[in-house]
C-alpha cells in the first residue's frame, strides 16, 4: 500500500455532487480567473483562449453539509495551477499592436537542411510508430554530439530516451524518478513549468533564490537545504531566465554535496549551444556525477524549430528505466519524421554552431546596447536568448505593473519575472527580454523603448 | 563495469520511483524485437505498413516549407472536429473551450487521467483492455478494477459492471472500437455504462480512436450521446489509425470546459505542444471528404475478411468477428497443448509470422469474485492479429502458413 505525501491530498477525498449540480462547473460565472504571478508560460506562442483553471477550483470545501459548491471534478494535483499572466500579457500584445519581446520562441525559421531531412523522411514513409524510445538513429545522433560535448560515452540503446521536447524529458524524469513527498531542491527564478511537474508528482519542493547581479550560487543556503533527505536537484543551466552559465565551481560544489548525501540531478541543458561567454559544462562530467545525473536536452533551440518536439534524456541504464516507463505511458513515442531529420542536424558541422553563437551574440548585443542606453539595469547574460533587467528606474510599483505599462503605452512585450520564483515578491524589480528574433524586430523595439519610455 | 559501479547501481535502482517499478516494459514491443531479429511478418503491432495518404503527407510538407515549425496551438483542429462531431453525432461542442490537442491520443489520454484521478480514485476498466491504460492509471495513483467482458463474444455482464462500483469509483474507461477484441459495444451495452456514469456519478474516458474503421454498416457511437453523459465524458483520439499516421502525433481530448482546461494544463506540463507541422497537416486531413473514410472502412473490411478466412481456414477458432479496429482476436484451437506466448513463439520461429499473445490484455485484480482460476484459463488462450497490412504482407503470411499445415490443413507447429 502505498503512502501519499498529505502535502498533496490534505482533503478527504472529495465526491461530485449529484447531476443537477454537476452542470454547475460547466457555467463561466463559477469561475473567476485569479490573475497571480506565481505563473507565467515562458515560451509561448501564439495566444491561447484564456480557460485556465483558476485556484478557486481546488479549494473547494469538504463539508458534506455544503451541497452548493460546485462539484470538484478535477484532481488535486492542479491545486498549483493558477492564471496565468501569460494570457493576459499576449492579448495585449496583440490588442496594442506590440513588438513580443517576451515569448521565448524565435520569429525566424530553422535552417533548410534540417526541415529537407523532415520532408524526405515524411515522403520516404517514417510516418509510423517510432521505437518508444528513440528511433535508432537519432538515438547514435545524440550518443555522437553528448560525446563531442563532454567527452561521456553512452550507450544509445540503454542511456538515452527521445521525447516529445525537453518538457516531457522533464516530466517522464520526474514522474519516472519522483515518488510523493520526495525532496526537490530548485534554483528560482526557474522555467515555471518545473514547479507544475514537481506538482504533479507530489514531491516536496524547496526552492534557493538564485540574485542580482550575477545570479551566483548561494552556497551556504544549498549547504543547509540539501540533506540525506533530499532526492534530487533540479538544474538548468545555462539559465532560463537570468542567462547565467554555472561556473565550474558551483558545479563542482553542487557534485560534491550530491554525492556526499546521495542525491540524483536532473539537468536542463536546453540552452547548451547558446553558451556566450563561457564554456557550457554538463554536470554528468564531472567524477562520480554520471551514474546519478539525467541530462536532459532538445533540438528545438539549437536549431529554431521548437515546434518540433524532439527532446532526449541520457541517464545512466537504472535513471533510463525510470524515464521510459513513464514516457511509455505519457506519449509512448515521439514524432517519427522530426527524428530522422533531427539525426541530421545533430551531425551539422561545427561552422552551424559557430554561426547560430555568432548570430545570437550579435543579436544580444543589438537588445542589450538598446536596453542600458534605455535606461535598464541590465544583468549580464552569459548564455540564452534571454536577459533580466531591473526596472525600477522607470518608478512602477512592481515588474507586472511595469509590463503592463510597457505593453501598452510603448509597445513592447517582457515578461515579469516574479512568475518564476516561489516567492513572487523574489522578482518584483525584474524583467525578462528575449533576442531570439531577427534584428529588425530587436532593433525596432529598442527604437520604441527609446521613444517612449520615461523614467 | 566495474564492481564500484555494479554497487552503486543497485544503490541507484532503489532510486526509481514506486510507480516505476511497479511498471513493467511493454510485452508487445519484448516480442516485436524478437520478431525484428527473426526477420517476421508484423502481424503485431497496431501500425499499416502501406503509406500514409499522399494529400496529407503534401499537407505536411508544405507545412514545414512554409515555416510552421515554431510552438503552435492550430485552433482551426478545434473547429473540425467540433463540425465532425457533429455531424457523426449529434453533439454540440464549444470549439474554444472544449477541445484540448495533444502529442496522440496516448497523451490526451494521460493527461485526461492526470486531471481527473486523485491517488486511490477507482478507474474501471473492461477486460482485455489495451495495456497502457492500467499503467497511467496506476502512475497518476490511481486504483484499475477490472470488469471482465465474457467471452466469447465479449459481452458486458451489467451486474458485473455495477458490483465493482463503488463510492471510490471516478472514472470509467471505455475503449470502443475496442482493442484487442475488435468489439464495438452495442447501444445497450453502452446504455447501461451510462446509466452507471450518470447514477453513481462517475466520468467516463473513453477512446475512440478506431471510430471511423467499423465494419458491416456498424456504426460508431460515442458514449457522451447518451443523456447525461456529454458533461461527464472525455473523449479522446487521434489522427493515428484513421489516416494511417501513427508516427505524427496528433490527437485531442474533447470535454466540458473545465476538464479540457485542466487537461490542456496537463499538456502543457508535459509536452507543452503537439508537432506543430502534423498540426496543420491535421487540418487537411480532417477536412478528408466522404469518400476517404468510405474507402478507408471499405478496404480494411476486406482485409478482416481475408484474415479471418485465413486463419479460421488453418484451424483458429473465431467466434466474434470484429465489428472495428483493425484487430482479429482469433482463439487457439481446442486441441492445441500451447499457451498464448508458446505459440506465438513458435509462430515467430518456425513461421516467420508474429502475433500478440493475448494475456497481455488480461488482468488478475478481476472484480468479480464469481471468476475462478479455472474459468481464467481462456485468458491463455487467445492471439491478437493485427490486419492493417498491406495485400502484400497478408498473402506473405498466407504462403509462410501455407508451408505449415499438417495432413487436415491446420496450422502445425511442433
Amino acid at each position: 500500500m502505498r503512502v501519499y505525501n498529505t502535502t498533496c491530498c490534505t482533503h478527504s477525498l472529495f465526491r461530485f455532487m449529484p447531476s443537477s449540480k454537476l452542470l454547475g462547473y460547466s457555467n463561466s460565472n463559477n469561475f473567476h480567473s485569479v490573475i497571480s504571478p506565481s505563473f507565467s508560460k515562458t515560451k509561448t506562442k501564439t495566444p491561447k483562449f484564456s480557460s485556465f483553471i483558476s485556484a478557486t477550483m481546488s479549494t473547494v470545501s469538504t463539508d458534506k453539509n455544503q451541497t452548493h459548491t460546485h462539484p470538484l471534478q478535477v484532481a488535486k494535483r492542479l491545486e498549483k495551477f493558477k492564471t496565468t499572466i501569460f494570457t493576459q500579457m499576449s492579448m495585449l500584445a496583440i490588442k496594442h499592436g506590440a513588438i513580443n519581446l517576451g515569448q521565448g520562441f524565435p520569429n525566424f525559421d530553422g535552417p533548410d537542411f534540417v526541415k529537407e531531412a523532415a520532408i524526405q523522411a515524411i515522403r520516404d514513409g517514417n510516418n509510423q510508430y517510432a521505437r518508444g524510445y528513440g528511433v535508432p538513429d537519432l538515438n547514435i545522433a545524440i550518443a555522437e554530439r553528448f560525446k563531442k560535448d563532454t567527452g561521456l560515452v553512452v550507450d544509445p540503446e540503454k542511456e538515452i530516451t527521445v521525447t516529445s521536447g525537453c518538457t516531457e524529458a522533464i516530466a517522464a524524469t520526474v514522474l519516472g524518478l519522483i515518488n510523493p513527498g520526495d525532496e526537490v531542491i530548485v534554483f528560482a527564478p526557474f522555467y515555471d513549468s518545473y514547479e507544475a511537474t514537481l506538482s504533479m508528482s507530489g514531491a516536496n519542493v524547496k526552492g534557493i533564490t538564485l540574485r542580482p547581479p550575477d545570479f551566483a550560487l548561494p552556497i551556504q543556503e544549498l549547504k543547509s537545504t540539501i540533506s540525506k533527505n533530499t532526492r534530487a536537484i533540479l538544474l538548468n543551466t545555462p539559465h532560463n531566465p537570468t542567462g547565467k552559465m554555472f561556473t565550474r565551481e558551483e558545479l563542482n560544489t553542487i557534485a560534491s554535496l550530491c554525492i556526499e548525501n546521495d542525491v540524483l540531478v536532473f539537468s536542463d541543458e536546453v540552452y547548451d549551444k547558446l553558451a556566450f561567454d563561457m564554456e557550457h559544462i554538463s554536470i554528468a562530467s564531472l567524477p562520480g556525477m554520471f551514474e546519478r545525473t539525467v541530462t536532459m536536452n532538445s533540438l528545438g533551440k539549437t536549431f529554431s524549430l521548437t515546434g518540433w518536439k524532439i527532446g532526449w534524456a541520457i541517464a545512466p541504464p537504472h535513471l533510463t528505466w525510470g524515464v521510459r516507463q513513464a514516457h511509455a505511458f505519457l506519449t509512448f513515442a515521439t514524432s517519427n519524421p522530426m527524428q530522422w531529420a533531427a539525426a541530421v542536424a545533430l551531425r551539422a558541422p561545427d561552422s552551424y554552431y559557430t554561426e547560430l553563437k555568432r548570430d545570437y551574440i550579435e543579436k544580444r548585443a543589438i537588445l542589450v546596447e538598446g536596453l542600458k542606453a534605455v535606461g535598464f539595469k541590465v544583468f549580464p547574460s552569459t548564455g540564452t536568448y534571454f536577459v533580466v533587467v531591473d526596472h525600477t528606474p522607470f518608478g512602477h510599483e512592481n515588474d507586472v505593473a511595469f509590463c503592463e505599462y510597457l505593453v501598452k503605452e510603448v509597445g513592447v512585450v517582457a515578461i515579469p519575472t516574479s512568475v518564476f520564483y516561489l516567492n513572487p515578491e523574489d522578482g518584483k524589480n525584474l524583467v525578462r527580454f528575449t533576442f531570439c528574433k531577427d534584428e529588425g524586430t530587436l532593433r525596432a523595439a529598442v527604437e520604441r523603448m527609446k521613444e517612449k519610455l520615461r523614467k | 563495469m566495474n564492481s564500484d559501479r555494479v554497487i552503486r547501481k543497485e544503490e541507484m535502482e532503489g532510486k526509481l520511483s514506486r510507480a516505476a517499478k511497479k511498471l513493467t516494459s511493454s510485452p508487445i514491443q519484448e516480442l516485436s524485437h524478437l520478431a525484428q531479429r527473426c526477420n517476421a511478418i508484423n502481424l503485431a503491432e497496431g501500425f499499416p505498413d502501406f503509406p500514409a495518404p499522399i494529400h496529407i503527407k503534401n499537407a505536411a510538407v508544405s507545412a514545414i516549407n512554409s515555416d510552421f515549425n515554431q510552438y503552435r496551438h492550430v485552433q482551426g483542429i478545434c473547429q473540425h472536429l467540433a463540425k465532425m462531431v457533429k455531424e457523426m453525432h449529434g453533439l454540440d461542442i464549444d470549439p474554444l473551450t472544449d477541445v484540448a490537442i495533444s502529442c496522440g491520443q496516448t497523451e490526451a489520454f494521460a493527461a485526461s487521467i492526470f486531471a481527473t484521478i486523485d491517488p486511490g480514485d477507482e478507474v474501471i476498466l473492461f477486460d482485455p483492455s489495451y495495456e497502457t491504460y492500467q499503467g497511467c492509471v496506476t502512475m497518476a495513483g490511481g486504483v484499475p478494477i477490472h470488469v471482465p467482458l465474457d467471452p466469447p463474444l465479449w459481452s458486458l455482464d451489467p451486474s458485473k459492471l455495477l458490483r465493482s462500483i463503488t463510492e471510490r469509483t471516478k472514472a470509467i474507461i471505455l475503449n470502443s472500437p475496442h482493442n484487442p477484441t475488435g468489439k464495438v459495444f452495442t447501444k445497450d451495452e453502452l446504455e447501461t455504462i451510462a446509466g452507471a456514469c450518470c447514477s453513481r456519478n462517475c466520468l467516463a474516458i473513453t477512446d475512440e480512436v478506431y471510430e471511423h474503421i467499423t465494419y458491416d454498416n456498424q456504426k460508431h457511437i460515442s458514449l457522451a450521446t447518451f443523456p447525461g453523459m456529454q458533461e461527464r465524458t472525455i473523449i479522446t483520439s487521434s489522427l493515428s489509425k484513421t489516416f494511417s499516421v501513427t508516427g505524427w502525433r496528433v490527437g485531442w481530448a474533447i470535454a466540458p470546459a473545465s476538464i479540457a482546461s485542466a487537461i490542456r494544463n496537463i499538456h502543457i506540463i508535459v509536452t507543452d505542444s503537439a508537432p506543430a507541422p502534423f498540426q496543420e497537416a491535421a487540418l487537411t486531413a480532417l477536412r478528408s471528404p466522404p469518400e476517404y473514410f468510405e474507402t478507408l472502412r471499405r478496404e480494411y473490411q476486406s482485409k478482416r475478411d481475408y484474415t479471418i478466412k485465413l486463419l479460421a481456414g488453418v484451424g483458429f477458432k473465431i467466434q466474434f468477428i470484429p465489428q472495428g479496429s483493425f484487430f482479429l482476436f482469433a482463439e487457439l484451437p481446442d486441441d492445441c497443448p500451447l499457451s498464448d506466448v508458446e505459440f506465438v513463439k513458435k509462430l515467430i520461429l518456425k513461421a516467420g509470422v508474429v502475433a500478440v499473445p493475448g494475456q497481455g490484455f488480461f488482468h488478475t485484480n478481476l472484480s468479480s469474485d464469481e471468476v475462478s482460476n479455472a474459468s481464467c484459463n481462456y485468458q491463455k488462450r487467445y492471439i491478437r492479429f493485427a490486419f492493417c497490412k498491406s495485400e502484400a504482407t497478408l498473402s506473405a503470411v498466407s504462403e509462410k502458413l501455407g508451408k505449415l499445415l499438417d495432413t487436415e490443413g491446420r496450422l502445425a507447429l511442433h
